[in-house]
């Protein structure tokens, strides 16, 4: 079956997976378990006004959701990685929920795309 | 297993890798695309790491920039003795990129892009076994952990080996289109192929300024400004300073005379 999605592409694990569809569905599974917690470790750190932990979080996603074409959160996470220690807390505040609302769309689709494969 | 790279060029590796998702699509692709890789050791981080490489000794190890209980170089210097070659693994923008190039290390972006990990590879089996790579990560501890910048050796790549230049014995580097030529006291001179640009990502803000499109100057060596345009060395020679850099050089060099 072929999807249609807005904020991921999965060209890479289709290619790193060679047609095997447990393969597909193991980096899926991880993509969906680990950006999860990750999201909410963000949250806490949101909260928490955790500068350091914030910039440390959004660091390791960056390569899972390059993997996944999640592009449009790289510039944020750029910028956010370069400017964590200097930038207004609410400038902050709103780049790193830029970064959740995308990140919340993409784990919506990776559950859409599980669920259809379940079904 | 030993860390001689049999006749079959198999080769033996660990990875170390706090992200679970780097550690399958490394073993993944190591997998699928470079059969003569053989994973020998995991480890989720630091300490484990050590444990790993401890009772195992492979030819190779990737290993994460930045971990959650240590960085890579912290793991690194708890090992009694490094007898394989790194490569370090990191995300873009990654500040100890830096290091990582003023060392002239290895390393590889995550999530690994397959021409840059085959050339990483043939890297590796092109220098052969030998001791340079342990010696040079030894090299970047040595830096890392010396707080006096001035003393640090930076390690440059070139034709015939490589090259090791300490920060206190370069006057001024002069920049010429994809080469670089490092002016060092006791009029010695040393050409490499960098852009100044290069030079410049690498080398430490406070001691090194581009006081002109070709020209990096060192701080250390700064004997007077005789002039908003130009530098007087301590070697006799006088650098330019460019028009639209004289503010910003005014600047640098007021905040670190001191360094």
């Amino acid at each position: 079956m072929d999807y249609s999605f807005s904020y991921i592409d999965l060209s890479n694990v289709r290619s790193i997976s060679r047609g095997d569809s447990t393969r597909v569905k193991k980096y899926i599974v991880q993509f969906q378990e680990l950006i999860s917690e990750r999201l909410d470790l963000l949250n806490e750190a949101l909260e928490a006004k955790d500068r350091v932990q914030i910039r440390q979080i959004c660091h390791k996603m960056i390569p899972q959701l390059e993997f996944f074409g999640v592009k449009e959160v790289r510039l944020p996470i750029s910028r956010l990685e370069l400017e964590y220690e200097t930038m207004p807390m609410e400038e902050l505040h709103s780049f790193v929920q830029k970064i959740i609302s995308r990140l919340s769309g993409a784990l919506a689709e990776v559950q859409e795309f599980l669920k259809n494969q379940v079904d | 297993m030993t860390n001689t790279t049999s006749i079959a060029q198999k080769i033996s590796c660990a990875i170390i890798d706090d992200d679970p998702f780097i550690r399958d699509l490394l073993v993944d692709k190591l997998q699928q695309y470079f059969p003569e890789v053989q994973v020998m050791a995991i480890a989720r981080n630091g300490k484990e790491g050590i444990e790993k490489l401890q009772e195992s000794s492979p030819d190779l190890v990737f290993l994460d920039v930045e971990m959650n209980d240590m960085t890579g170089f912290e793991m690194l210097s708890f090992l009694p003795e490094i007898t394989f070659k790194t490569i370090f693994i990191t995300s873009y923008r990654h500040y100890a990129i830096k290091a990582i190039r003023f060392n002239a290390l290895d390393y590889l972006l995550k999530p690994f892009d397959l021409e840059e990990l085959r050339n990483a590879i043939s890297r590796f089996k092109n220098q052969g076994n030998g001791a340079g790579k342990p010696e040079r990560i030894h090299q970047a501890l040595a830096n890392l952990t010396n707080s006096d910048i001035k003393e640090h050796i930076l390690t440059l790549n070139t034709q015939d080996g490589e090259l090791k230049i300490a920060i206190k014995d370069i006057l001024q580097i002069q920049g010429d289109r994809n080469y670089s030529c490092i002016h060092l006291v006791k009029n010695r001179r040393e050409v490499v192929s960098k852009t100044l640009s290069d030079l410049e990502e690498i080398l430490d803000q406070e001691f090194f300024f581009r006081c002109h499109k070709s020209h990096l100057v060192n701080i250390l060596h700064i004997h007077s400004i005789p002039s908003t345009f130009s530098i007087q060395l301590s070697s006799g020679l006088t650098l330019p300073v460019s028009r639209r850099r004289k503010q910003d050089f005014q600047d640098w060099y007021h905040k670190n005379k001191t360094a």
